[in-house]
């Protein structure tokens, strides 16, 4: 399943590499594709392992928020 | 000397707090694994045993910025830049340094364009790179790898690489640069690197003033370096009027004489026979000239802004010639607007005496004349003769030090 967040806070091309290190860090996400100029993530991730709420939670732990 | 100075300088202010941003994260993970040791085997993180992880860092990071400057300044010997694509390729980085500052105080959405990013792949590739090893090789590649994702400040410096044209010193300026960027991500990354994302946060809209002014001057010397008359000093000179030298001969005592500047360093007189020939890049050939007697009368007018080079159609008397003498300083040309006869080809003296600035690096952009003149003497460049009204502007490469002829009747 992908879904895209609107992340606001992304101040340089480091905030996108960052985030995209989700994919190696949250079990159940296949990819991120975070955008410093889109101010976007696309998360590929698998519903049955991990939840949108979870993926917002680490999105948050990184110092990030998700916009609307 | 005074690139590798100023490229030091941006690199030890704004460079290196611009870069912390963008690798301080990956210099951070490379240290993980490390710092992870030491908390196992001794209970103490920090200290001796991160620094040396940290220095490695570097290192390979000045090595692998310092091959990218050759290559960078090889490639613009290769595209031969002359003075007008010099000055082209400065006004782009002026524009590119004004973006980035406007995209770093958050002005528009559409200044985040001004930043590159690399491709997934690289980044990708990178930070799995960094996770996994340990030791002194993770550092040394993480160090040679920040080339794939420099910061704006980089990219802007690795632009202005380029326009050297030279690999040599496309090099050393990559290297005054990336040395200028170590000490602040030293001291950073050695106290902590979590204090990066702070500064980040407090220090960037510093940084962006600074480079929002690093980059309006680099916009100006590239106006300065095409003559434009846009150009700041043009600018004021076309307001205030221009601080005028009158070319004069060493005995004329015509009305003109007395209109001239104090400090008698342009001498226009009858001479056809000392000159040391053609500056090597004049454009135009190199006229024939024998000995003539016509003094030179100007007067102080103000010439529309055109130039040209092209000898026809223009009253050429013959086997005449003027000469111009400027002073070449460490702090510019002397005199900055100087005044010659039209429709007499010129002989253009540059004198130089210990002078160990940028102004020995003279060029002519409408005539296509690049010189790199000796700390001590003279170099002659020939210009053929100019229409009435016709301005040639001259500077030193970088566009810092500027000057003009005007050519009267």
């Amino acid at each position: 399943m992908k879904i895209t967040y609107t992340i606001p806070d992304m101040h340089c091309g480091n905030c996108a590499m960052r985030l995209e290190a989700l994919e190696d860090e949250l079990q159940g996400v296949t990819a991120v594709d975070a955008s410093y100029h889109k101010q976007q993530m696309v998360v590929d991730f698998n519903p049955e392992i991990i939840t949108e709420s979870e993926i917002k939670a680490a999105i948050a732990r990184k110092g990030y928020s998700v916009g609307e | 000397m005074t690139e590798y100075i100023v490229a030091f300088v941006t690199g030890l202010t704004t460079g290196g707090l611009s870069c912390l941003a963008v690798q301080g994260g990956l210099l951070a993970s490379s240290l993980a694994s490390q710092v992870e040791q030491d908390v196992r085997e001794s209970g103490n993180p920090h200290k001796a045993r991160v620094a040396q992880p940290i220095l490695w860092f570097l290192l390979a990071k000045l090595i692998a910025y310092t091959i990218l400057g050759f290559m960078l300044g090889w490639l613009g010997s290769v595209l031969q830049l002359n003075p007008i694509t010099r000055a082209v390729l400065q006004i782009a980085i002026g524009i590119f340094m004004v973006g980035q500052a406007l995209r770093m105080l958050n002005v528009h959405p559409i200044f985040r364009y001004f930043n590159i990013e690399p491709p997934k792949f690289i980044t990708r590739f990178i930070r799995r790179k960094a996770k996994n090893g340990s030791g002194v090789v993770t550092p040394l590649f993480m160090g040679a790898l920040t080339v794939l994702i420099p910061c704006g400040i980089t990219q802007v410096m690795m632009a202005s690489a380029i326009t050297t044209g030279n690999a040599v010193t496309g090099a050393l300026l990559m290297f005054s640069f990336i040395l200028g960027t170590s000490p602040i991500f030293f001291i950073v990354a050695y106290f902590t690197t979590r204090l990066g994302e702070k500064l980040e946060k407090y220090f960037m809209r510093f940084v962006a003033v600074v480079v929002l002014v690093l980059g309006l001057i680099t916009v100006n010397t590239g106006l300065n370096l095409m003559g434009s008359p846009l150009a700041f000093g043009n600018l004021v000179s076309a307001v205030t009027g221009p601080r005028v030298v009158q070319a004069q001969s060493p005995a004329d005592t015509s009305p003109a004489a007395a209109l001239s500047d104090t400090s008698p360093v342009c001498t226009l007189q009858a001479n056809g026979n000392n000159g040391s020939g053609c500056g090597s890049a004049a454009a135009g050939g190199c006229p024939m000239m024998s000995g003539g007697n016509r003094s030179a009368v100007g007067s102080a007018i103000t010439a529309p802004s055109t130039v040209t080079q092209a000898p026809t159609a223009i009253p050429v008397v013959e086997e005449q010639a003027q000469e111009l003498v400027i002073q070449v300083e460490n702090n510019g040309y002397s005199p900055e607007v100087t005044h010659a006869l039209a429709g007499v080809p010129t002989r253009l003296v540059l004198v130089s005496n210990n002078v160990r600035s940028c102004s020995l690096a003279f060029v002519i952009p409408s005539l296509n004349v690049q010189v790199l003149l000796e700390p001590t003497g003279s170099h002659t460049i020939e210009i053929p003769a100019q229409q009435a009204g016709t301005r040639i502007p001259f500077s030193c490469s970088m566009g810092m030090y500027t000057g003009v002829i005007i050519f009267d009747k």
